[in-house]
């Protein structure tokens, strides 16, 4: 049986800015419709606990979801209804989204959309990263922050950028033992950015909570080096990091160094996640600061198809605080566009919250940029497509012969084509389509999206049809 | 680790795995069940039958994707555990392993 559904506002995701969307939308008088793909509310960041744990005492969890238990509360407050378990994976009608919600099809209309979908991490490969053991650090996260379970004995924590150092607080709170953080860049590299913290007082205390904590910890820390092979029989059992240069370059004779360890958590920052954007058809540009395409928007957020506006992560990685502040602009934009009045100042306020916000994260994007070289490691049997079995021999292959086209390369591998879409594979095949072809980064075309844009089943389609 | 008094899991309940028991709670994701009852490989690749384990654990990368009371392709990171449920882990579909 099928559904159908309308809403004057429909928000996409409700983690920090889809929620914030849906709360500014809704105190501005439009009726707003959250569709969310989890099970709870919050997104990654304000991962809320499974229904069926319990929690005697709220007060003493960790601040992160009483933060967003209030956040959940206040739209729900408001009368914003939020659904679960919803996928949008098609939209073929303008002002109309076609959705799956636990193995039912449905179709949900809106007059104003805000896509606050996110982003997923960006995985570089490497010989052995398909082994069991070897996860993404939000991935190990998840685990222990919203399911309570260790990923395993001897963890290493590796790759580049900020994010590892919450995860590496949350496993330590946890009881992990992290053998060992290896961070791709140096602190000296990021030395001359130190003006730019100016007013982020609260971002440079957070960050020498987390160093005190790994400190005491006694994790010891490795800088400028990458993780270059992972080695085990079943499940990981070693990891073999080498020092680079501050290109990112492993220098040629530079010794690998061996760590015994069950879990490598590794992970190069994130990539925004455009799926939505660009099945609606909204312009996208390559940016540089985030390696990625994102969806140009105005300065209140909407996107080049009218009446779409994005918030958050998927466009430009910016953290938590930006996608709220944009979440809020989104929302208030969406419904003045719907003829809601809404306060001018209410609007600067969230524009200025917004600039500051984006600039700690031009700042974290420079200080922990993603490198060519971060590819190196990359040798001609190493899987690239983790679902269809790709090689990079068979990618490096067909960039030659087919050039810098990623649609053709994935044509002729099928890489790109399994259940993920490309999402894991695709920074991957970028960086070698870059370094085979001398192509630009930012002239290299990302794989086409098309619905559906998460496996749909055949029954589903069938009940759509059905339906109408 | 154990939920401590902060968290209390879920109820107990009963799963089966490759057709034996095993002894979740309700709530947990079947990943995160599985890795606490010590299964860290999910399934076996379809071309070179290599292990796969959990890898993003946000339902982006199916490598967890289980059959899950016959219904191929489910995403053990996003699949909440519940009684009874039948979870058997894909091996190879072309060829034998190890052939």
């Amino acid at each position: 049986m099928s559904f159908s559904r309308q809403a004057a506002v429909v928000v996409i995701g409700a983690g920090p800015a889809g929620l914030s969307a849906a709360l500014a939308a809704r105190e501005a008088g439009a009726e707003v419709l959250v569709l969310d793909e989890y099970a709870q509310p919050g997104g990654q960041f304000y991962k809320q606990l499974p229904a069926a744990f319990r929690v005697p005492d709220r007060a003493r969890l960790d601040p992160d979801y009483t933060k967003g238990d209030a956040l959940i509360a206040r739209v729900r407050d408001r009368g914003v209804e939020i659904l679960q378990d919803t996928l949008v994976w098609a939209s073929f009608d303008a002002g109309e989204l076609s959705v799956t919600r636990q193995g039912t099809s449905g179709t949900v209309r809106y007059e104003s959309l805000v896509v606050a979908t996110g982003a997923y991490e960006r995985v570089v490969a490497f010989p052995g990263w398909d082994l069991p053991g070897v996860m993404t650090p939000g991935g190990a996260q998840t685990l222990v922050k919203n399911q309570r379970v260790l990923p395993g004995k001897r963890i290493v924590l590796a790759g580049s950028g900020p994010f590892l150092l919450p995860v590496a607080k949350t496993l330590l709170g946890a009881g992990a033992h992290i053998v060992a953080m290896v961070e791709a860049t140096r602190p000296r590299a990021w030395a001359r950015h130190a003006a730019r913290l100016w007013g982020h007082g609260d971002r440079v205390h957070e960050a020498l909570d987390y160093r005190r904590i790994i400190r005491d910890a006694g994790v010891p820390i490795r800088f400028g080096a990458l993780v270059v092979e992972a080695h085990g029989g079943e499940c990981l059992e070693r990891v073999l990091i080498r020092d680079c240069d501050r290109d990112g370059h492993v220098a040629p004779h530079a010794p690998a160094h061996a760590i015994e360890a069950d879990v490598l958590c590794v992970g190069y920052g994130f990539v925004p996640g455009t799926q939505v954007t660009r099945l609606l058809g909204c312009a996208h540009r390559h940016d540089v600061r985030c390696a990625a395409q994102v969806p140009v928007h105005d300065d209140r957020m909407q996107t080049s198809v009218a009446g779409v506006f994005v918030a958050g992560e998927v466009a430009g990685i910016g953290g938590a605080h930006a996608a709220a502040a944009e979440g809020k602009l989104a929302g208030l934009a969406a419904a003045q566009r719907l003829g809601r009045a809404i306060d001018p100042a209410q609007i600067a306020t969230a524009q200025r919250d917004r600039a500051h916000h984006r600039r700690f994260a031009a700042l974290i994007n420079d200080l922990f940029p993603l490198k060519p070289a971060y590819f190196d490691a990359v040798r001609d049997d190493t899987i690239v497509c983790r679902c269809e079995e790709v090689s990079a021999g068979d990618v490096r292959a067909a960039l030659a012969a087919w050039g810098a086209d990623l649609n053709c390369v994935k044509g002729v591998t099928r890489c790109g084509m399994g259940y993920c879409q490309g999402r894991m594979c695709g920074p991957t095949v970028a960086a070698l389509a870059v370094r085979g072809t001398g192509a630009q980064a930012g002239d290299i075309e990302a794989m086409s999206v098309r619905a559906p844009i998460k496996p749909v089943t055949v029954a589903t389609l069938a009940e759509l049809d059905a339906g109408q | 680790m154990t939920a401590g008094d902060v968290i209390v899991f879920g109820e107990q309940v009963a799963i089966s795995v490759n057709g034996a028991p095993m002894v979740a709670h309700r709530g947990q994701t079947l990943a995160a069940a599985l890795l606490a009852n010590g299964v860290r490989t999910l399934r076996r690749t379809r071309r070179d039958g290599r292990p796969r384990g959990m890898f993003c654990a946000m339902g982006v990368c199916f490598d967890c994707v289980l059959t899950v009371d016959g219904k191929p392709g489910v995403r053990a990171c996003m699949t909440p555990v519940d009684a009874g449920m039948t979870v058997t882990m894909p091996e190879r579909f072309f060829g034998r392993r190890g052939a």
